[in-house]
């Protein structure tokens, strides 16, 4: 009998960045990149393990963000025509390397893995990447578990918080059930943003828990008994699951961690900037900037700028090692924490999705070897969902976790410093005039066109929300996406507004406005009603 | 036509060419409004007809959109005053024939928009409020509005009680577990406002404490007027819960055994260490966007490799190879099949190292009764 569990959570998400206006746009690339080398490889894995029978458990969370660009036709076929490029790109590498036997090696396996995903993603996945997740929920292996509609961090939601923190989690759980079949069981908040009684509304939803990180749990109230190595009930009776630091060091610290492991793909050195010009011109932008292509030559090597080639048989050992590494790591955890307890711990170890396979190009394999490895070569741990080990211990001590958030310093500051902080003031503003609308016809039937109208506002509210604008201003020096993205959406909105109320729609920019942001389709502005 | 060709026309050009598209009152208007006109049409070139049928969409809709007024508001509302949501004033100009005419067209404020690359943000939307959002267990974060009406009123407020205002102030008030009257605060501190502030991050220090704040204007008797109340917050405990749950008890030394291997630091560390170790490890960047990141779950499309410092070259090189033959026919280049283009031509390119490197070339006909071979030979030596 195993002596504790462990609950792999990988939260994925991108804001949604859809374009139909234009006919290529950088920031669509992020999806891209993130289908071939993040989602589809894991997909693979998946398929692996469960051809091979072996019985795993993963959590994931998929956003109602990235599922919107998951089933839309549009951006399904633009992949289709990126990735077709991306083979090109590939087999032209195979001849181009011939003379350089390391490259050539790695140029095939770049062309295998391209037409690969092509035949995962256009085979009985019809192209649809929320089908495939779907049927790995469906047999059991893979929990899937909802986010906040837009990605909103919803401890800066001070202004109608409770209207508000709704609003996000009703339109994620409403996507979910339309898309994935069934209601979900768990939920991540965006950034493990958590705001005492936020747990409420997600009991409103039939949601059981919530992952916060560590401090949400340690610092709640009463003191926790058995740390983060149990789940906790909120007076609601929603579960929080705190964050083990142990098992997050050891594959997110950019010191400690395993992907910056030399023996690893240098993510940095890109064909894409490193060959000739005219070369690579198709498979950049079309302006001529270079951009990563996803064809990486090189391993990390070490602190120089002298990389030498990739080897894909000793990355795949050190994977392999790494996997046998975190599996005694969390086996001497469990059997200390056993002994410790009266029951048997969970380890609860979640990382952004994308890290896997984006950044450390290994991550999926290394999984791999982890979930088999759990699985034949020892007897301590279990893999486990929450909703699981909350079946097997529906006992849990009640308490308060306190405000916290998995981002750096472990509060708001990431999303709330001198780069972003004047956008709240927009967005709070926003919400209440969308709460007036709503009002204003709630129980009214608004014609045609005013339905689509306040439909349509209420979807500008939420994508001016997404975390994801304020951490680009942060992040970056060149922010201008961000920057525009929460302009357009407050414009948008803000023009709606003021159109409704007069009563004089513009049809033309609705229409419009509709074409582009145009996620949710069931969306009801009636839930930013008061009543 | 750009903006600045406009502005060396002569204004009874640019009157002829607004009354060909259409646009009524032209005479009226000032030169610079006028252009603003014009430059919405856009028209390319000022003299041609044909030109200008060329522009009959875009004049149509103008037209429709009844453009005079809507672009005069625009230029006036954007310039002066937020554009969202503040009703345009509907007549703005001096003359009064003028002003009926523009009455006249006026549809309401939904028509004033900016199009979307012109909008800018508000700088407020005529509140008197102040907002307060937690950063974290020290640190809170106020944003907030005044209009010019509130601030007079309670200038002359004060004015009326003979006294003088001094300084602007935030006054933030301890209401832990206080229904906040005004008065009955645990105590409070101020801050001098400088400038044109419209926000401040607050630094209150504690942990676990409601918080209010009031900004106000402080009188040369100390009296404070109050301009506006914020929301109360409360920062977050920082620390464990000295709270004990019974059901859920154990030593005390349990406790912190347990919040030390939560927190990745192992056993055996004093409970003081052991907050100072937490604050170490939320100081550590083992979560999203930990690395260079666009989107917090993706790592920069952009970034580039470093470039060296100084002055720097490299240079590698490579090697086309290419040809043509009957298009039906088949070539191997270093007995590897290549594909032909419908021409029969074929271009292959090649990384070249130093050293030698022998391309034999092979074509054979489609009936295999033919073959021609060329075998180029390179070499590459770099020093």
């Amino acid at each position: 009998m195993e002596k504790g569990y462990l609950a792999l959570v990988l939260h994925a998400h991108l804001p949604f960045v859809r374009h139909p206006e234009h006919e290529d746009f950088l920031e669509e690339d992020w999806l891209y990149e993130a289908i071939t080398e993040t989602y589809i490889p894991l997909i693979d894995v998946f398929e692996g393990l469960v051809r091979d029978k072996v019985d795993f458990r993963i959590t994931m969370s998929l956003t109602p963000t990235l599922i919107a660009m998951f089933i839309d036709p549009l951006l399904q076929n633009r992949y289709l025509k990126h990735l077709d490029k991306l083979i090109e790109l590939s087999a032209r590498e195979i001849d181009r390397t011939r003379w350089l036997g390391q490259f050539h090696n790695l140029a095939q396996m770049y062309h295998h893995r391209f037409t690969r995903a092509r035949q995962i993603y256009c085979g009985e996945y019809k192209m649809n990447i929320a089908n495939a997740f779907k049927k790995f929920y469906d047999l059991g292996v893979l929990e899937i578990i909802t986010c906040a509609a837009t990605h909103g961090f919803l401890p800066l939601m001070e202004i109608e918080r409770r209207i508000s923190v709704r609003a996000q989690v009703r339109m994620g759980v409403e996507l979910h059930r339309k898309v994935l079949g069934r209601n979900p069981t768990g939920i991540w908040l965006p950034e493990c943003g958590y705001t005492p009684g936020d747990d409420e509304v997600l009991k409103e939803f039939g949601i059981k828990y919530f992952i916060t990180d560590t401090h949400g749990i340690l610092f709640g109230s009463p003191r926790p008994k058995y740390g983060v190595f149990a789940p906790c009930y909120c007076k609601s009776g929603v579960a929080a699951f705190g964050r083990d630091t142990e098992s997050s060091k050891s594959v997110w610290s950019a010191v400690e961690g395993y992907p910056g492991d030399y023996l690893y793909r240098e993510f940095y050195r890109d064909i894409g900037y490193d060959l000739e010009f005219d070369y690579v011109k198709p498979y950049i932008l079309p302006d001529g900037t270079r951009i990563n292509t996803g064809i990486k030559y090189f391993r990390i090597t070490g602190e120089t700028d002298e990389k030498e080639p990739y080897d894909p048989h000793r990355a795949m050992e050190k994977a392999a090692e790494h996997a046998g590494n975190f599996m005694f790591n969390r086996e001497k955890q469990v059997e200390f924490l056993h002994g410790f307890m009266n029951r048997r711990p969970i380890i609860v170890s979640p990382y952004d999705a994308e890290l896997y396979g984006h950044w450390w190009f290994e991550g999926p394999d290394w999984l791999n070897f982890l979930i088999r490895k759990i699985h034949f070569d020892q007897k301590t741990i279990k893999l486990i969902t929450p909703s699981e080990y909350l079946k097997i211990y529906p006992r849990n001590q009640v308490l308060t976790p306190s405000f916290s958030s998995w981002g750096w310093k472990g509060y708001s500051e990431v999303w709330l410093e001198g780069s972003n902080d004047w956008i709240y003031r927009h967005l709070h503003k926003t919400v209440e005039r969308m709460i007036e609308l709503a009002d204003t016809h709630a129980h009214s039937h608004p014609g045609d066109i005013v339905l689509r109208a306040l439909n349509q506002a209420a979807r500008e509210v939420l994508l001016a929300q997404s975390s994801d604008w304020a951490f680009i201003m942060k992040t970056q020096t060149h922010s201008s996406y961000a920057y525009q993205r929460t302009k357009n959406h407050i414009y948008r909105f803000s023009r709606l507004y003021d159109e409704i109320k007069s009563g004089r729609i513009d049809a033309n920019f609705l229409a419009d406005i509709e074409y582009k942001d145009n996620l949710f389709s069931d969306i009801d502005y009636r839930m930013f009603c008061r009543t | 036509m750009n903006k600045d060709k406009l502005k060396k026309t002569q204004k009874d050009k640019l009157v002829l060419l607004a009354r060909k598209s259409d646009i009524r009152g032209a005479h009226l208007m000032k030169k610079e409004r006028l252009i603003d006109v014009l430059m919405r049409l856009n028209i390319k070139k000022i003299r041609t007809k044909k030109d200008l049928k060329a522009q009959t969409k875009a004049r149509r809709m103008i037209k429709n959109m009844k453009a005079l007024p809507q672009v005069r508001m625009k230029a006036r509302v954007i310039a002066a005053r937020p554009a969202v949501n503040v009703p345009a004033p509907v007549v703005i100009s001096k003359i009064g024939q003028q002003r009926v005419e523009e009455a006249k067209y006026y549809t309401g404020p939904a028509h004033t928009y900016a199009r979307q690359e012109d909008f800018q943000f508000p700088a407020g939307y005529g509140d008197n409020r102040i907002v307060l959002i937690v950063r974290d267990p020290w640190w809170v974060y106020a944003y907030w509005e005044i209009t010019q009406d509130r601030d007079g009123e309670i200038r002359h407020q004060i004015g009326q009680k003979g006294l003088v205002p001094v300084k602007s102030i935030l006054r933030v008030y301890d209401v832990t577990d206080v229904d906040f009257n005004g008065r009955n605060a645990h105590n409070y501190f101020d801050i001098d406002l400088t400038g044109m502030a419209n926000n401040w991050y607050i630094n209150v220090g504690a942990p676990n404490r409601s918080w209010i704040v009031e900004i106000g204007i402080l009188a040369n008797n100390n009296d404070f007027f109050v301009l506006a109340r914020s929301n109360v917050v409360r920062t977050p405990r920082f620390g464990m819960s000295d709270i004990v749950d019974e059901e859920w008890m154990c030593l005390e030394d349990d406790y912190w055994k347990m919040f030390g291997l939560s927190g990745g630091f192992g056993l055996g560390k004093a409970s003081l260490a052991m907050r100072e170790m937490f604050k170490k490890r939320l100081m550590q960047q083992i979560s999203s966007g930990a690395w260079s990141g666009a989107v917090s779950s993706l790592a920069s499309p952009v970034k580039k490799r470093k470039v060296p410092k100084g002055f720097w070259l490299w240079v590698d090189a490579e090697l086309i190879v290419y040809g043509q033959t009957e298009p039906n026919a088949k070539v191997t280049v270093q007995n590897k099949p290549v594909t032909l283009r419908k021409d029969g031509s074929f271009t292959l390119r090649f990384a070249l190292p130093d050293g030698k490197q022998e391309i034999p070339v092979r074509a054979t006909s489609f009936d295999g009764d033919d073959t021609r071979a060329i075998t180029p030979i390179v070499t590459r030596r770099t020093i």
